[in-house]
């Protein structure tokens, strides 16, 4: 016997992952799209008359946020303006392929959109990137510099609002990351759904209570287009630890992944911890809670041939390098070429020429002839004279 | 910045080094045993280390006073049996500055959630007795069932810790007192529960209430629990999957305080769990292991026996996880509520239900309304109401209460029965959940039905006088 729909008389085609209750197709567009509304409702995302960028990857959540968004807007009358907004890293075979999806959602929802690269921005491509820093803490990289890339094409399209798809899985992901990591102000501030409200632009999550499963559920009847692969310098990260418990969490209780949200909510720091406060970098103004913003330091890393600066323990990074300091002394002050190896850090003249020459630049990022960083200086990033004890050691 | 980067040139090194070549770290004589990852030990220089952590953790504290009664928790495991031999070294007069308090042991017996039959369960009993009597200290045995029929005591401080009725002993343990009607009535609880982590979760409780109870019928103002610190930290991730996150630095802090006068103690929480197996070994420390819920179970049987596997596996390849979530912990904390109004009825930790609009817990039930309720009634939805779960609901009717009798006028209910509503009013986010599979909440203890009923009696007095009360602080609790 056929199982009856929930709320109408319909036969019943699915089974809803969060809740488990059989629903027909109609009712379950319904359910998913009050659910966003009451979560934009709740937490006042929108104000009338704002410009809303959204944060297009061409992948599920994206191109669902696209479509709901609009759907929503005409619906409830919210009054704001939608555009689109697209972050190119330079990930040959992943990155090309999810751009062509979004420039085909731009023409099916018709929205504007903007492109904005790395290249553009800083010089360098994650391929690049990959080859100078390897297969772990490369994901650092992409996403301390894709933050900035997306906070610099909202300013250039004139935004008061960004709006990314992160769906209840990532931030129960976060969540159980930053435990696992003891990052005590992330763990405070990963759970709210709209962070970044002094300085940068406020960045909203409306997905913040969607189950992955069922944005692809909606997806997949509603016949909407995406790119589905996984990144391919992905697969070392932390985060897919986290992931998997995750996975195995839901198999037991649907309901876990929720339940990690409200115990997120819940948490609530000692008065006595040091969190860290908020001000600017001093190169390039973006918000940085050290006297220079991360994205600038791995910047620096990467044209100085040290690209684990920024990574990892800095106490243990300088001993490092100070022990190589003092092996080529012994070795007689000879000046090494660095090479391609990933785990350890080899140009240890650049401590002593301390303002960089542009030829030394060439040989690290992996452009042949010409080197991009003059271009970089023309751009935005206020390349002044190195000077060492500005950079956080 | 998690993740060993160095990782890679310093691990096939450490792995070379075999035990037999190290030296201890303080002392420079053989080193016997590795802790944490590369410290090495002799026997006599662990065992200081292990006797000052336990000691600077007691007494860091200061919270155990002089000539103060505690109530140790003994389970017969690896964890409460070194906490028992460092409880009596401590308090031996060898030790060079003698521990002063009263201890009293206490074991629970909880063979009846796994059927166990009665000469296994006694058999084991007598066991962990055995090893409890060689310490001289007053012992306790308690059954799991008992938790079903407690009732309700004020504390006395002037209880007769050497009361001999009470304390069991090996000799006159011939067969087990037998609680039949509680036994039945915890079996039947424990099978409406049908997922394995429920029913973890509420054997947690009840141990819990059983020990608080004793400690308050015999005048223990302590509870001392043998939990190490990987334990602690699967506890963590465990409480955090259940949505227990506003208690999680409750349930791994050293002194837990949920019940207003008692508190409970961990020692030993600053101890791995290699730790503890490797005291035991050089000491010879006796312990019994007695199967629990999940023991030989399929893999991901229940919350916290994931989370246990993801733990410990994690902790081989980044040896500080354990650390890390440990001190997660350590800079959270719980804020406590003032009346034991707002306390959850089955876990006593405070009610982190009282939420703004914009929240996890108001859009789970939302979910549950739109998806169950015909979209008619979406319109007087409002976050008071829960769903009733039903096919096509009224939601405004839910809150009268249903007629008992037999629609003439005859009234037919002894005793009102508490709806589902009422109780999950009483209760945490996670023990909401845990009721959630639960078909008859009557089911549950009746202690626990008791405070309920008395709270819903206490709120409704309150909203007949509410226009008269001054200020919301000073009601009286």
């Amino acid at each position: 016997m056929p199982i009856k729909c929930n709320l109408c008389e319909a036969g019943a085609i699915l089974k809803r992952p969060k809740t488990g209750d059989a629903l027909c197709k109609n009712c379950f567009y319904f359910a998913f799209e009050e659910e966003v509304h009451k979560t934009i409702t709740d937490a006042n995302l929108f104000v009338r008359g704002e410009t809303v960028a959204i944060g297009a990857s061409g992948g599920k959540d994206s191109t669902v946020l696209a479509y709901v968004l609009k759907a929503l807007n005409q619906r409830y009358d919210y009054g704001v303006n939608l555009v689109l907004l697209s972050v190119d890293e330079g990930i040959t075979g992943y990155r090309d392929d999810s751009l062509e999806t979004v420039k085909r959602n731009q023409q099916q929802y018709d929205l504007p959109l903007k492109i904005v690269s790395y290249e553009e921005l800083y010089g360098w491509t994650m391929d690049a990137i990959v080859k100078q820093i390897g297969l772990k803490n490369n994901c650092t990289f992409c996403g301390v510099f894709r933050r900035q890339a997306l906070d610099r094409g909202a300013i250039l399209m004139k935004v008061d609002r960004i709006v990314t798809g992160h769906n209840a899985d990532d931030i129960a992901e976060t969540v159980i990351m930053n435990v696992l990591r003891g990052d005590i102000g992330r763990l405070q501030r990963c759970t709210a759904i709209t962070t970044g409200t002094e300085g940068a632009l406020p960045r909203s999550k409306p997905f913040k209570y969607t189950y992955e499963k069922e944005i692809v559920m909606y997806a997949y009847f509603k016949k909407l287009d995406y790119f589905s692969t996984e990144c391919i310098y992905s697969p070392n990260a932390y985060r897919g630890f986290a992931r998997a418990y995750i996975k195995d969490l839901e198999k037991i209780r649907p309901s876990a992944i929720i339940d990690i949200i409200h115990s997120g909510e819940s948490l609530s720091v000692k008065k006595a911890v040091k969190l860290p406060t908020q001000g600017t970098c001093e190169r390039c103004g973006y918000i940085s809670s050290n006297p220079l913003c991360k994205a600038c330091i791995l910047l620096e890393g990467l044209n100085r041939g040290l690209p684990r600066l920024g990574i990892g323990k800095s106490h243990k990074e300088r001993r490092k390098l100070n022990e190589m300091l003092a092996q080529k002394e012994e070795a007689g002050n000879e000046k090494t070429t660095p090479d391609n190896s990933t785990e350890t850090t080899e140009n240890a003249s650049s401590e002593k020429s301390a303002t960089g020459s542009p030829k030394q630049k060439c040989e690290n990022c992996s452009c042949g002839q010409k080197c991009l960083s003059e271009k970089v200086e023309d751009l935005q990033l206020d390349r002044r004279k190195i000077d060492p004890t500005l950079i956080d050691f | 910045m998690c993740s060993v980067q160095e990782g890679e040139d310093v691990s096939p090194a450490r792995k070379e080094k075999i035990v037999e070549e190290r030296t201890c770290m303080k002392c420079e004589k053989k080193a016997v045993l590795v802790t944490r990852v590369n410290d090495a030990f002799c026997k006599e220089c662990f065992m200081v280390y292990v006797t000052h952590k336990f000691r600077a953790a007691i007494g860091k504290s200061k919270l155990i006073r002089d000539g103060e009664s505690v109530l140790v928790g003994v389970s017969g495991g690896q964890a409460s049996s070194c906490l028992l031999h460092l409880i009596q070294e401590g308090l031996s007069g060898r030790a060079h500055k003698k521990l002063r308090f009263k201890p009293g042991l206490v074991f629970i017996d909880e063979g009846a959630t796994i059927g166990m039959s009665a000469e296994e369960r006694l058999a084991n009993c007598t066991q962990v007795l055995e090893i409890m009597e060689k310490t001289g200290f007053p012992c306790y045995l308690k059954a799991l069932e008992q938790a079903m029929e407690l009732e309700k005591e004020a504390f006395t401080n002037t209880a007769d810790q050497t009361d001999t009725a009470s304390v069991t002993s090996v000799e006159n343990l011939t067969k087990l007192h037998r609680y039949d009607k509680a036994e039945e009535e915890l079996l039947a609880l424990m099978d409406s529960l049908k997922s394995v982590s429920a029913k973890e979760d509420l054997i947690k409780s009840l141990r819990q209430k059983i020990l608080i109870d004793l400690a308050l019928k015999k005048g223990y103002s302590k509870v001392m629990l043998g939990d190490c610190s990987t334990r602690l930290a699967v506890q963590l991730l465990t409480d955090i999957a259940q949505g227990r996150g506003a208690h999680v630095a409750m349930d791994t802090a050293f002194a837990d305080n949920r019940c207003n006068d008692i508190t409970i103690v961990r020692p030993i929480r600053d101890f791995s769990s290699k730790e503890v197996a490797m005291f035991n070994i050089l000491n010879n420390v006796p312990s019994v292991f007695i199967p629990r819920i999940t023991t030989k179970a399929a893999d991901s049987v229940s919350i916290e026996h994931l989370t246990e596997r993801f733990v410990t596996g994690l902790q081989a390849e980044y040896p500080s996880t354990t650390s890390n979530i440990m001190r997660t912990g350590e800079k959270l904390h719980t804020e406590k509520k003032s009346s034991s109004e707002n306390q959850c009825a089955i876990c006593q930790a405070p009610l982190d239900t009282d939420v703004p609009p914009s929240s996890a817990l108001s859009a789970v039930r939302f979910s549950e309304t739109v998806s169950r309720c015909s979209s008619v009634t979406l319109s007087i939805f409002s976050t008071d109401t829960a769903c009733c779960g039903g096919g096509t609901c009224q939601s405004e009717g839910q809150k009268e209460s249903e007629c008992c009798g037999q629609g003439d006028g005859s009234c037919q209910s002894k005793e009102s029965k508490l709806t589902r509503d009422e109780v999950e009013s009483a209760l945490c986010y996670a023990c909401r959940l845990l009721i959630k599979d639960l078909g008859d909440v009557s089911k549950l203890p009746k202690h626990i039905l008791d405070d309920i009923s008395q709270r819903q009696r206490r709120t409704k007095m309150k909203s007949e006088i509410e226009d008269f009360l001054l200020d919301p602080s000073n009601t009286p609790d």
